[in-house]
């Protein structure tokens, strides 16, 4: 038996199209099959987990106990980058006039959006409110999907990094008068000068404007996010934090795939099974003799068989000791409870003990 | 008129789609095609992690221009880079511009400021078409976009950009912008899904965002990875291999016809061709595409 209860934990990562989602569910059952009070998070924007798990809406931002059968009981929320983002908002705004304020400027719409690794930074924000509050033995987390999977595990460093910077004290001055005037940026020397009378010749003064105002509305609220940033830094790196991490055979994803678990290790994460999903089985030795031409599609299949055996021989022999799990490609991708079973149980029995 | 020729007479390719589907490999195929009709073609890769190069069989662009061909180049342009250079352009001056390029205000403002990075790609992109690019130039860009969601905040950040400000050479350039997106005489998009649940749904709804946004339907859609039919589907595969290759086209049938009843504008299919990935795949892919393209009609 796994000891996956072993780790309160289990964030799943990989790049996307590798099935983290699915698995991430089937691992949340096996944790819950284990006898462990379970939740399941994603933050899969097309919110595949709703009809996979058959929670629906009412899980959007919110936990959703899911009717298993299992010893543990299990939960599932689909994550809500902007709902989790305007509640922070609300929370740690000193009153509801500084919220409206933020709430309501125009440029927060796109800037929840678009700051880079807010949505990275949501999951982990979310996830150390269920953390803290104890109520689960585990907590499986599906991560968004990232160009780059390491997106997600510097989200907290880098919005700490923001936070620490010369641009935040200098976004936080009073650039603007009462009238919307820009103040003399002299005492910032000729580097402040040439940097603001570019920006003022190439944005418009509007702009920045708009963005002053959006970080001195925020500006009460530092303290407490970069708090949790520190503390969700430590949980990620927590004895009982434990990545999995998910790819595909192709071998054309290997070097990332190695890039990926040698970052988390070298940064002081604990690196669970890497798995390999979706691997196309390979052709029975005795078939092909003996057929008499093979469709195009058996064709493919061997072909398909052949190129993800060489890609899992290759990641293993780099791998050395580490364990390495490939689930097989499954004809139908689990889309309820029964179909996902069917993957946990392939998981189960392959998980290293 | 058929896709062809339809997709011939325009400058600006964008190509997007759900992670993983293959929009590399279409955006390198339909360069290949392009080219090989004599119109010099720019390839934009935005991806930091390079890989439109193997499938040309070239080094690695590193932000520089790399030949592929006697009509086709690539290029990994990182909005960064285009950013750092509009510095240089307007401050002249060199140590000035280091020091601007290299402070931590600069930096965040970059991060922060929402369409920005957008708009150097697609800036750049239309300096290119236009002959204001320095040394560089080019009759047809394909932007090998980044997946959909962040596919689809590219086409629209110039009017949401332009929506926001108003005044200035940023806010005059992301509406010239955005005139040149909204333009479909000029501005092809190509969505680039497989046959299967979860790619469709999402090439679906992308299709529907980009309605309500820029008030068109994408030019075109690309059906890639398609499992060769099942001749004869009587009696029950006796391999696993054969089993799964009738389920997974069975799917491909289902969410073809999907795309059917749902897909609001022309369409075409590639097969899923057993070639390891390089540049022999766009190779092969080549006539295929070009024929299906050649064989289509664009709806009107």
């Amino acid at each position: 038996m796994t000891p996956l209860l072993d780790h309160s934990l289990v964030v799943v990562v990989g790049s996307g199209g590798v099935g983290k989602t699915t698995l991430a569910a089937a691992l949340a059952l096996e944790a819950a099959r284990q006898g462990g009070d379970t939740l399941v998070m994603t933050f899969d924007p097309s919110m595949r987990l709703k009809d996979t798990l058959g929670v629906g809406e009412r899980a959007r931002d919110r936990e959703v106990e899911i009717r298993t059968g299992t010893r543990g009981r299990m939960w599932a929320s689909l994550l809500d980058a902007r709902a989790t983002f305007d509640r922070l908002v609300r929370r740690y705004a000193p009153d509801d006039e500084a919220a409206t304020r933020i709430l309501t400027n125009r440029l927060y719409a796109h800037l929840s959006g678009t700051l880079a690794g807010v949505l990275e930074y949501m999951a982990v924000e979310r996830l150390f409110e269920v953390a803290s509050d104890g109520r689960y033995d585990c907590v499986v987390l599906d991560t968004p999907p990232t160009r780059q999977a390491l997106d997600f595990l510097e989200a907290p460093d880098r919005i700490i990094g923001f936070l620490d910077s010369g641009a935040l004290r200098i976004a936080l001055k009073p650039w603007f008068d009462r009238e919307g005037h820009l103040r003399g940026a002299s005492r910032f020397g000729p580097v402040g000068r040439s940097v603001e009378h570019f920006f003022d010749r190439v944005v418009g003064l509007s702009l920045l404007r708009d963005m002053a105002e959006f970080f001195q509305a925020f500006g009460p609220l530092y303290a407490g996010f970069r708090e949790r940033a520190t503390e969700v830094a430590a949980l990620l790196r927590a004895s009982r934090t434990v990545f999995v991490l998910v790819t595909r055979a192709e071998e054309e994803r290997i070097p990332e795939t190695l890039f990926f678990a040698r970052r988390l290790v070298e940064s002081g994460h604990r690196l669970g099974p890497l798995v390999v999903n979706m691997r196309h089985p390979e052709p029975a030795r005795d078939r092909a003799r003996g057929t008499v031409s093979p469709d195009d599609g058996d064709q493919l299949m061997a072909w398909l068989g052949a190129r993800d055996r060489r890609g899992l021989d290759r990641l293993r022999a780099r791998m050395a000791t580490h364990p390495v799990i490939d689930l097989p490609l499954l004809a139908e991708e689990p889309t309820g409870l029964s179909s996902l079973d069917h993957l946990r149980a392939i998981l189960a029995e392959r998980l290293p003990s | 008129m058929s896709l062809l020729a339809d997709l011939a007479s325009r400058r600006f390719l964008v190509v997007t789609g759900k992670g993983g589907v293959g929009k590399s490999v279409v955006s390198a195929t339909l360069g290949r095609i392009a080219s090989g009709e004599g119109r010099h073609t720019l390839l934009l890769e935005v991806d930091p992690r390079e890989n439109l190069h193997e499938l040309l069989g070239v080094a690695p662009s590193g932000g520089e221009v790399v030949t592929a061909g006697p009509a086709l180049r690539l290029q990994n342009l990182q909005p960064r880079q285009v950013l750092e250079q509009v510095v240089r352009d307007h401050l002249r001056i060199e140590w000035l511009s280091k020091r601007v390029v290299a402070s931590p205000v600069f930096e965040h403002f970059v991060d922060a400021a929402p369409g920005l990075k957008e708009l150097a790609i697609l800036g750049h992109a239309y300096r290119v078409l236009t002959g204001k690019a320095r040394r560089q130039s080019a009759d047809l860009v394909i932007l090998d976009a980044p997946a959909t969601g962040h596919g689809l905040s590219m086409l629209t950040a110039p009017q949401v950009v332009s929506d926001v400000i108003k005044e200035g050479p940023f806010g005059h350039m992301a509406g010239e912008l955005a005139a040149f997106i909204g333009n479909a005489a000029e501005t092809g998009v190509v969505v680039v899904t497989q046959a299967e649940e979860m790619p469709v749904q999402e090439g679906l709804e992308l299709a529907q965002r980009m309605q309500l946004s820029l008030g068109r339907w994408p030019e075109l859609l690309v059906v890639n990875g398609l499992y060769p039919p099942v001749r004869d589907r009587r009696g029950s595969p006796d391999s696993e291999l054969t089993r799964l290759w009738h389920t997974r086209r069975a799917i491909n049938e289902r969410e073809l016809g999907r795309l059917g009843a749902l897909w609001r504008g022309p369409r075409v299919e590639l097969p899923f061709v057993p070639i390891d990935r390089g540049p022999a795949l766009p190779t092969a892919l080549a006539p295929v595409l070009r024929h299906a393209l050649a064989e289509a009609e664009v709806l009107v």
